[in-house]
């Protein structure tokens, strides 16, 4: 254990910070760092690379090569750049790569340099070309936020849901600042300028100047400033070479220091954990990183290559040609437990299971020195926590030994916390591993949350490690195995060199009848690549006919939609169809599609009794349908006509269906009525009183009524009324 | 007198808790839209609202209630929520009143909630008016309201129309939810039988809801045992016979609706009418409901004297005895004399009715009919029963009944029974006449179906089998009753030997004077007792149903003996208060407790008006 803290660089009294390696690199990196534009995304990701041809001082010769890697440096993609001059790379929290151009173009790229998309900054981006731009995090997604040539600022604070915002004007600014970054603070992005010796904030409605508390005196120029991961503090880097910490709100200085040095430093990023007190940057000179903060020394570093900054949550990853560093504050439990000459629990414990292992009674002497303080439960907590800060496995293991060791003397000790740690160190380990390449800290894979782990290493591509750790930590399906299948088989499909049957098979072997899995989702995928008949052959497996509907739909299989719908028992569903049909099809061949589907066609035919009775008479012409278009007439002749001349017409068109129909005795009893329509309005005209739309009988007895029996007899005779069933007026 | 429930007799599930399920959810909804307005409710939807959230507590959510009617209505409510169901005249009216205010430059929150579900085509019609922006849509899924203990109604009259007649699927889903909500809140039914194309719709579009949310139902312990679901159609004869047991009397004559029954003065002997409450907790009603009705006024009257012998026992008390007996009995007492004089006023009524329109005639019709002899003097009967105007509704049940029981009429009857009946009610039934026709209602017999006849003969002579083949080739032709031949194989007519003792029932056939046995009734028997459909081949093939009766049974340990004998009954397209009775009564013999729901509560006259075309 001598040389254990031998990596450990004290900055004042109470820390340490130290630099380990994570990755070797092997990349073989054909352009110097210097020459390229650099983004490595956050949180272990990705590593974008683009040399630089658009600097003045070389001229272009060739098309540039964006190149992605991933973090252990493995090759992930690498395309020729085509398009314009780029000034900015970044990474969204969603891992996608927003290369900004001069034009104010953003173009997309996935993971594996797939185009998504692109969107415009504005005209006036495009005018004034870009001349600095920065991508950021905010809690709504990311940002990208530009300075144009004419040195005015234009942002947006999520470029999922694009919205520009053109900054306010810094006045009499004649040239671009010195330096300036984005800010986010109570949910707003603002912009945070230096122009010689002032700093000016910029938010939406006004450009105000600030001035750092308890800023030495003689600052000419700020040559850096850098934000904190959190968007909490701020640091600025003068031409004095003097250096102000304090917070992002410039309310509240923290500490300064002078590093005496005044060339202006290639980077500068913060180097701190969450919740802890010491506050630290990095700063990267072209052969130096020096770790600077409220203590009078710093800690000075050689680089003996170029190197590269990504701020991290907790702590800086240094990245150059040949290795992949990490540089860290020591968190308080290894402090405790690996500080020299450390009395703590923790360190008392981890020494007894040593001993322990040599069977030495030392072990016991330990044990009962933790015990007789009570302190054996932190003891175990200690260990445990620093066990999960700890990069190799060997020590996590030997820590781990140790806590468990410590929880057998005790009684009651909730396992959960030592056995979720085993869990998560193993999912860590297993991607941290060379070919994963995601370097997640304990810290940083708590922030990042499970669920947005699996979807990165959905993102790779590497689903069967994803299921494993699905499997291995007993996700639900819904949340794990289906989704990642379901992400599988959205991959699946856009492999054109298989064939549409092979892939449905694929998909079809390995999904089965997963719970959770949505075939009609993977379809429309595979429709959105253009192979509809996958997309068709996938919708086959889909259990839910109603889900399968809308896809077929979108796809113009309209009559197998239709059909779907019905099979579906959802009339909504079928309804629908109809009127996607209705507006795609001429009128002939809907009245067709229907007349093969009686179900669809009497919802129709409902429909258009109450709302387009229009289309109803044509519904049964076009069948042919004349008993139903008698039928149609005869309700037309007593509500929608009112004359009596136009109810007649309507049932002389009845009568001439029903004759059409065959039915000979509709058509009889249709004429009988317009005579007797015609009588009762004579009847009205020559007695007055009512007679109009009475029954036949109740005509005649109306008329025996009112004493008319020769009128009453001539019509009994006329309409050839029984007679035994002829009204005598009484009713009986 | 009242029939009791063998000791054994399985307690019913509790089915308030959908009523409290569908008030919350309406006040929920009625919550989604804070502050002051005006509710709008149809009138179909009134008295269901009734049954199961009071005014008191509508008052809390609303401002004032309007009737959705056909006039505009004048509310100055900024906010305004329309209770409809899902009919396309129902947003013709929402659009129109949206419009209006438009034209009028006022803007307010509108908001429709459709019960039991909203359909695409009610939104397509608030498009098509412009008007689909303006307002929000909300579904109410109350599908189910609880009656009475044991009858649980989706009160939706339409059904059968839009069903059977127009061949509209769309409620078929409502009913899948429906029964999906039994099965998540009562248990899973381990034996599923059914009849009837709807049926076996409902039944798949069921089991498909049950599966894509599966687990929820599993591992719960079914309360009910069996489910039956029958379709309307497969026995329109006893939903066309006149009722004659006393609920459905009752709601022949004076029309039951959703529970409750409106007794005008000549029932309350007052001048005002009275809105009476029909169901279990009616003490007096519960022991006659199922009564054949001669046996009612027996039975009233000696209450009557019971209840005067009650009231007799305090002479002779002493003041405590008295202060006891007018602190305890008394109220009740007061109760049942009250509800006593309600149904013998009923009763006096109905037996008014009954005898002005020689009602013991039209039994007999009824039952020569259902017997299938003196069909010519039935025929005559009908005749003049058209000629004289009795009842539209009236002439027409007969006609359907003629034409169901001899399998359609013979040409000459067809063609002059219907000029008559056009004669006298007016022309604009031709088109009921097609619609009955279209349903099966009243049909003509074919050239060929003069064979039904001989082929009964035959199917005496001949074995069964190739009997069946001849029927088969009739079948074919169209939709035929074939109720003479079913009839004859369940055995629907019984055997009189003397008098029919209504007193003291022997089967079903009590629920009409002991002449006829209700179909649907014995199919359910049947199929109970044999445990599925096996040996009623013959029968299923007669009801043209071969591919659309169904059993599925699972084999369920954890289903108790006591929940083995609840079966519920599902009506598709109705059923009538006689076909209750008789289950009952079944129940009673069997020692099952049946639990009824049904699409709505029918009897002949609802059925007819449901296919009457009348003029607006």
């Amino acid at each position: 254990m001598d040389c254990y803290t031998a990596n450990w660089n004290p900055l004042g009294d109470s820390a340490f910070y130290r630099k380990y390696e994570l990755y070797s690199m092997d990349w073989d990196l054909k352009e110097e760092l210097r020459d390229c534009l650099v983004a490595a995304a956050p949180y272990g990701g990705p590593i974008a690379l683009l040399r630089n041809p658009w600097r003045k001082e070389k001229p272009a010769s060739a098309r540039p090569v964006l190149e992605i890697y991933s973090a252990s440096g493995v090759p992930l993609a690498s395309l020729l750049w085509k398009s314009g001059p780029v000034v900015s790379l970044g990474w969204s929290a969603e891992e996608e790569l927003l290369c900004v151009q001069e034009d104010g173009v953003v173009l997309v790229y996935g993971l594996h340099g797939d185009f998504r998309r692109h969107f415009s900054m504005g005209n006036e981006v495009l005018q004034n070309r870009v001349l600095d731009a920065r991508i950021f995090h905010t809690e709504f997604g990311s940002g990208v936020a530009i300075l144009t040539g004419a040195h005015r600022f234009t942002l947006s604070a999520n470029v999922g849901d694009l919205k520009l915002r053109r900054m306010p004007e810094v006045p009499g600014l004649q040239s671009a600042p010195s330096c300036w970054t984005a800010l986010c603070q109570d949910r707003v992005a603002h912009i945070l300028l230096a122009v010689g010796p002032d700093l000016y904030l910029l938010d939406h409605a006004a450009c105000s100047a600030v001035t750092p508390p308890g800023l030495a005196p003689g600052v000419s120029s700020f040559l850096q400033m850098a934000v904190s991961f959190t968007y909490r503090h701020l640091a600025l880097f003068t031409d004095t070479g003097y250096i102000w910490m304090g917070t992002a709100s410039l309310k509240e200085k923290l500490c300064e220091f002078n590093c005496n040095i005044r060339a202006p430093p290639k980077q500068m990023v913060w180097c701190s954990r969450p919740r802890s007190k010491e506050k630290a940057v990095v700063v990267a000179w072209e052969r130096r990183l020096m770790v600077v903060g409220d203590a009078p020394e710093s800690i000075q570093f050689v680089l003996d290559e170029d190197s590269y900054l990504v701020p991290e949550l907790d702590g800086v990853r240094v990245f150059s040609r040949s290795t992949h560093e990490f540089l860290h504050e020591v968190p308080v439990a290894s402090e405790e437990i690996f500080k020299i000459a450390s009395m703590a629990p923790g360190a008392l414990l981890l020494e007894a299971q040593k001993e322990y292992e040599k069977e030495s009674q030392k072990a016991d002497e330990y044990l009962r020195e933790i015990q007789e303080l009570g302190q054996l439960p932190q003891a175990v907590q200690q260990c445990i926590e620093a066990a999960g800060h700890e990069h190799w496995p060997d020590m996590q293991k030997s820590l781990l030994r140790a806590a468990s060791f410590g929880k057998c003397f005790l009684d009651r000790f909730p396992p959960d916390s030592f056995v979720r740690m085993c869990q998560d160190l193993r999912v860590l380990n297993a991607v941290r591993d060379y070919h994963i390449g995601i370097p997640l800290t304990y810290s940083q894979y708590k922030q990042l949350t499970i669920q947005v782990l699996l979807d990165r290493l959905v993102l790779r591509r590497l689903y069967p490690l994803a299921i494993q750790i699905c499997e291995y930590l007993r996700l639900p399906e819904v949340q794990g195995v289906s989704r990642i299948l379901a992400h599988w088989a959205c991959y699946k499909v856009q492999q054109k060199d298989v064939s549409d049957e092979d892939v449905a098979r694929a998909i079809n072997q390995k999904l089965g009848d997963t719970p959770g899995v949505s075939y009609s989702d993977i379809a429309a995928r595979a429709y959105g690549c253009g192979r509809t008949e996958l997309a068709i052959k996938l919708l086959e497996y889909e259990p839910r006919s109603g889900e399968q509907v809308p896809l077929l739909l979108k796809m113009k299989r309209s009559k197998l939609a239709l059909s779907k719908a019905i099979e579906s028992g959802d009339t909504d569903l079928v309804f629908t169809v109809l009127l996607h049909l209705k507006n795609e099809l001429n009128r002939g061949d809907f009245f067709m599609t229907l007349r093969n589907q009686p179900m669809a066609l009497s919802l129709y035919r409902q429909f258009c009794k109450h709302q387009e009775l229009e289309t109803l008479k044509d519904l049964y012409n076009q069948d042919d349908n004349h008993q139903e278009l008698g039928s149609f007439h005869i309700r037309a002749s007593y509500a929608a006509e009112e004359r009596i001349e136009g109810r007649v017409a309507a049932l002389q068109t009845a009568a001439d269906a029903f004759y059409k129909a065959k039915n000979e005795f509709a058509a009889k009893a249709t004429e009988d009525q317009m005579r007797l329509l015609r009588l009762q309005r004579r009847l009205e005209d020559e007695l007055g009183g009512r007679f109009l739309d009475l029954s036949l009988h109740d005509t005649v007895t109306t008329l025996i009524l009112s004493g008319q029996n020769k009128r009453a007899e001539q019509l009994a005779r006329d309409f050839r009324i029984p007679d035994k069933s002829f009204p005598t007026g009484s009713g009986g | 007198m009242a029939f009791p429930h063998r000791p054994d007799a399985p307690e019913l599930p509790d089915f308030s808790m959908l009523k409290r399920l569908a008030r919350d959810q309406l006040i929920y909804l009625l919550e989604q839209l804070p502050g002051k307005k005006d509710l709008f409710i149809e009138a179909d939807l009134m008295s269901p609202l009734d049954r199961i959230a009071n005014v008191s507590i509508l008052k809390h959510e609303v401002d004032k209630l309007y009737k959705v009617e056909k006039k505009p209505a004048f509310s100055s409510s900024e906010q305004l929520c329309f209770l409809v169901r899902p009919r396309i005249k129902n947003m013709r009216y929402i659009a129109s009143l949206v419009n209006a205010d438009k034209v009028a430059g006022r803007t307010r929150k509108y908001k429709v909630i459709f019960s039991p579900q909203k359909f695409y085509a009610c939104e397509m019609v608030l498009e098509e008016e412009g008007v689909y922006g303006d307002v929000s849509c909300d579904e109410w899924a109350f599908s189910l309201l609880p009656l009475d203990v044991d009858l649980l109604s989706m009160e939706l009259p339409e059904f059968f129309r839009d069903y059977f007649l127009e061949g509209d699927q769309r409620w078929i889903n409502t009913l899948a939810q429906a029964l999906h909500l039994l099965s998540t809140l009562y248990g899973p039914f381990p034996n599923c039988y059914g009849i009837g194309r709807c049926a076996k719709m409902s039944y798949e579009l069921w089991k498909r809801l049950e599966e894509e949310e599966d687990g929820e139902t599993k591992g719960r312990r079914p309360e009910i045992g069996h489910i039956f679901l029958l379709d309307r159609d497969m026995d329109f004869v006893t939903a066309l016979c006149s009722q004659v047991v006393y609920e459905g009397l009752v709601d022949d004559t004076f029309r039951i609706k959703c529970g409750s029954v409106d007794f005008g003065p000549e029932v309350t002997s007052s001048d005002k009418s009275l809105k009476v409450l029909l169901n279990a907790e009616d003490k007096v009603f519960n022991e006659i409901r199922n009564e054949h009705f001669s046996n009612v006024f027996g039975f009233l009257s000696q209450k009557a004297r019971n209840l005067q012998a009650q009231y007799d026992r305090r002479r002779g008390m002493d003041i405590k005895q008295m202060k006891n007996f007018v602190s305890q009995e008394l109220k009740g007492l007061k109760q049942e004399h009250r509800l006593l004089s309600l149904h013998i006023g009923a009763c006096e009524s109905i037996m008014k009715k009954k005898t002005k329109q020689d009602f013991q005639e039209l039994i007999k019709t009824e039952h020569a009919l259902l017997e299938g002899f003196n069909i010519r003097e039935s025929t005559n009967y009908i005749e003049e029963h058209i000629d004289r105007q009795v009842s539209p509704i009236e002439s027409l049940r007969l006609m359907c009944l003629l034409s169901i029981t001899e399998n359609g009429l013979i040409p000459k009857d067809y063609r002059s029974l219907k000029t008559q009946y056009l004669q006298s009610y007016g022309p604009e039934h031709l088109l009921t006449f097609s619609n009955l026709r279209r349903a099966g209602l009243l049909t003509e017999q074919a050239p060929g179906d003069t064979l039904t006849a001989v082929e009964s003969k035959v199917s005496k002579l001949v074995t069964d089998k190739a009997a069946g083949k001849i029927t088969d080739a009739f079948s074919s032709l169209a939709k035929r009753s074939n109720f003479r031949a079913i009839s004859k194989k369940l055995n629907l007519i019984p055997r009189v030997d003397g008098e029919y003792d209504l007193k003291v029932p022997r089967d079903m056939a009590y629920v009409f004077s002991g002449a006829y046995v209700p179909l649907s009734c014995r199919i359910i028997e049947q199929v109970l007792e044999r445990r599925g459909w096996q040996g009623l081949d013959e029968v299923v093939r007669l009801l043209n149903c071969s591919e659309l009766a169904f059993t599925d049974m699972t084999k369920d340990d954890k289903a108790s003996s006591e929940s083995l004998r609840l079966i519920l009954v599902v009506f598709l397209g109705g059923c009538t208060f006689s076909e209750i009775s008789a289950l009952r009564f079944l129940g009673r013999e069997k020692g099952y407790r049946f639990i009824f729901l049904t699409t709505a509560v029918t009897n002949s006259a609802r059925l007819m008006e449901a296919m009457s075309e009348v003029k607006a």
